[in-house]
């Protein structure tokens, strides 16, 4: 076996899909298949491993549960989620927990599985000597914070979740409308973006997506009480959203996430390499070109400046 | 709605002072041709009714004439007579009228405003114009009995369209997996081809350089290494006995989309006849196949059947709709992470068939299981039911002349029997 190539995990409870993506993925990797999850965690635990690509439902452990775990055992490892099922509650758990890097619809496209395995492939040899910034690298004063919502209740409700529950001095900027998040965005540097998906009528992921593209260093959160599979899908793939959270803000949640979501940013700044990590896909359906358009020239335009 | 100023007849009343013999002038004028009575009224307040029949009466007796026909009305009208206020609702004149008149019908009735005389209403007149009403609402009662039965009906289609898209994404789902290998498979194979292809023309090119008449012998060496890498490569790629299993893993996975499909034709039955004699294992098989995505993972399906089950005459598609709510019900009632359990049986004795489905979820209270048949009512999330699922079953199985009952204990499990009758004449499907 050419012990050279990279290293990739296929884990589904049916055998003949895990036989087909081994035969389909053997000439260029080294690839290892299971059908049991735990069987996968163990093979992981002694072996430098790429990418992990898993089935959600399966009997004894689901997709998101194994991958929690693979990101546990092996930071490093990219995390991909291919699955027929579009429930809503695993694609929460795949962004939340799983903190995963594509989401694959079966039955997949086999060139676009092929390309997607390559790149996180590639992602993580080139990252592989890359150190995780050490904790004390993370500590800082205070990061700007941008909420994107036209409900003044969910920004005072963030903004108090803020000074209360975290201690450090961030500063919370809101925005209410595209043109003033162009504005903010000019004159400060933003760690983390808390959004809606919508501002009154329209469908605002097309920024939330190039916003991340980029500013790669930018981590964001949806916060949204708006649930539609496909579009949490198009976030996690074109946009890379950190957390996903259920409107009303519920304190707790929403402050850990925070925190969370400025160690990442500080993690980002320290060792901008690992923002490869959390590369985007291009934006397959702009909904809204002109909005995605306005919003390139506008990025284009503050990183000449 | 009519009111009671359309019955008024506006005519002069009688004064206590008349005689009756002016009165009964009065009576033989045509003008009053229709007037079984004329009102008495003193100072505007109606105070009695003179009528036809009682001026009769008299002047048929011996000397009537003679005897009253000089004396003051007040001596023979009714003192009492039908007085109804004109801003009545007609209905309660008509209820008061019919209950206080006499029979024969010898008087009409005064209709007063606020107890001033405005004239004479005729209970003819009352009495066509309450038919109209009675007409007017018998049109609105069945307009309004046709919109309930397009409502209802609606309902049914919702909740049918509710089921039938929870059965398509079950088979979509079940469908979704082989299909996913088996596309990949054939998209690998004929990758595989056109290397078994390069690895044809390799090994004509050599056999041409052997044959020739002026072999080159370092061309033959490089191109025997040629074959040989290619043949590495392919092995490689394409390991014989991975052939093998791919192909056969191909067929199988074309198999099961098959089944599927076949089973969807005899789950909907959709080209078979509305009432057919079936065997009730059946019926629960297709469900359970259809249902296959729902139980999966989430419970252990223990089928203790009668093998010599009787066949019915029942309609196949509206039994196979019920046990797949059934058990679509007993899947969503186990928890998560419970290892769940799904108990079917069947049984006959010599009147009935009979299915019973158990599940080991979380039961339903006593309160709303007295409620669990009635439409709208549901335990579930939004989102998970239409609340109609159960009150439909209960529905068809009542045309099928059968019963469904259930029992239920909280933390315990649900069980629902369904018994239907051996010799059946269903009522038509609705």
């Amino acid at each position: 076996m050419a012990s050279d190539k990279p290293t990739i995990l296929f884990v589904d409870d049916e055998e003949r899909i895990v036989r087909s993506l081994r035969m389909m993925f053997r000439a260029d990797y080294n690839v290892k298949v299971f059908t049991n999850g735990f069987e996968a965690l163990e093979f992981l635990k002694e072996n430098r491993v790429q990418a992990v690509i898993s089935d959600q439902r399966m009997p004894s452990i689901t997709g998101v549960e194994l991958l929690r775990e693979v990101r546990n055992i092996s930071p490093n490892t990219m995390r991909l989620l291919l699955t027929g099922y579009s429930d809503l509650e695993a694609i929460v758990g795949s962004i939340n927990e799983g903190e995963i890097f594509r989401y694959i619809s079966k039955p997949w496209n086999a060139d676009e599985i092929r390309e997607t395995v390559a790149k996180a492939v590639e992602i993580a040899q080139s990252l592989e000597q890359v150190a995780l910034p050490a904790n004390r690298d993370l500590a800082g004063a205070g990061e700007h914070l941008l909420i994107i919502d036209d409900d003044p209740d969910t920004a005072s409700a963030i903004k108090q979740v803020v000074e209360e529950e975290l201690d450090q001095p961030h500063v919370v900027e809101w925005a209410v409308s595209v043109d003033s998040v162009f504005e903010i965005l000019e004159r400060k540097e933003i760690a983390v973006v808390i959004s809606e998906m919508h501002l009154g009528e329209r469908d605002i992921t097309p920024l939330i997506k190039t916003l991340k593209r980029y500013n790669p260093n930018v981590v964001t959160m949806v916060l949204t009480s708006f649930r539609d599979a496909s579009a949490l899908v198009a976030l996690i793939n074109e946009g890379q959203v950190h957390r996903f959270l259920p409107k009303p803000v519920r304190r707790k949640l929403v402050a850990k996430s925070i925190r969370d979501a400025v160690e990442r940013y500080r993690a980002l700044k320290a060792a901008p390499q690992l923002a490869k990590r959390h590369q985007v896909e291009e934006i397959k359906k702009p909904a809204d070109s002109g909005l995605s358009n306005r919003i390139i020239g506008f990025m284009r335009r503050l990183r000449t400046a | 709605m009519s009111d009671l100023s359309s019955l008024l007849v506006r005519t002069e009343p009688i004064s206590p002072d008349h005689l009756v013999n002016d009165v009964a002038e009065i009576f033989s004028s045509n003008d009053y041709e229709r007037f079984l009575c004329l009102p008495v009224v003193d100072g505007g307040r109606p105070v009695g009714t003179v009528s036809r029949h009682k001026l009769t009466n008299i002047f048929m007796t011996r000397f009537g004439r003679d005897l009253y026909g000089k004396n003051s009305v007040t001596k023979v009208m009714n003192p009492k007579p039908l007085v109804i206020d004109i801003k009545q609702a007609m209905e309660r004149a008509a209820l008061h009228v019919s209950r206080n008149i006499g029979s024969p019908i010898t008087e009409d009735f005064i209709l007063t405003d606020d107890g001033e005389y405005r004239g004479i209403g005729f209970v003819l007149d009352l009495l066509g114009a309450m038919e109209r009403q009675i007409e007017r609402r018998n049109v609105e009662l069945s307009k309004a009995l046709r919109n309930l039965k397009e409502s209802q009906a609606q309902l049914v289609q919702s909740e049918k369209m509710a089921s039938l898209g929870q059965m398509v994404a079950g088979v979509a789902h079940e469908i979704n997996t082989p299909l996913g290998y088996v596309k990949n498979n054939i998209e690998m194979t004929r990758e595989g081809f056109r290397e078994t292809g390069n690895l044809l023309h390799a090994y004509d090119a050599f056999i041409r350089m052997i044959s020739s008449e002026t072999p080159d012998e370092d061309a033959i060496t490089r191109q025997m290494q040629v074959i040989e890498e290619l043949r590495q490569e392919y092995d490689e790629v394409f390991p014989e006995e991975d052939l093998i299993s791919i192909y056969d893993d191909t067929l199988y996975g074309i198999e099961q989309i098959s089944e599927m499909v076949i089973n969807l034709k005899n789950f909907s039955r959709l080209d078979q006849a509305a009432v057919a004699n079936v065997n009730l294992n059946d019926c629960i098989n297709s469900s359970l196949l259809i249902a296959k995505n729902v139980l999966k993972h989430k419970a252990e399906v223990i089928k203790q059947y009668d093998a010599q089950l009787p066949t019915i005459a029942c309609s196949p598609s509206q039994i196979n709709q019920i046990f797949l709510n059934l058990l679509t019900n007993a899947a969503q009632a186990i928890e998560d992470g419970k290892a769940g359990r799904i108990q079917i049986r069947t049984w006959a004795d010599s009147e009935f068939v009979y299915a019973s489905v158990q599940d080991n979820g979380k039961g339903i209270e006593k309160a709303k299981l007295k409620k669990i048949f009635d439409p709208f009512f549901t335990t579930k999330p939004v989102g998970q039911g239409t609340g109609l699922g159960l009150s439909i079953a209960f529905k068809i199985i009542q045309q099928h002349k059968g019963t469904i009952r259930v029992g239920s204990e909280v933390g315990v499990g649900t069980r629902f029997l369904v018994s239907l009758p051996r010799k059946s004449r269903i009522q038509a499907a609705f």
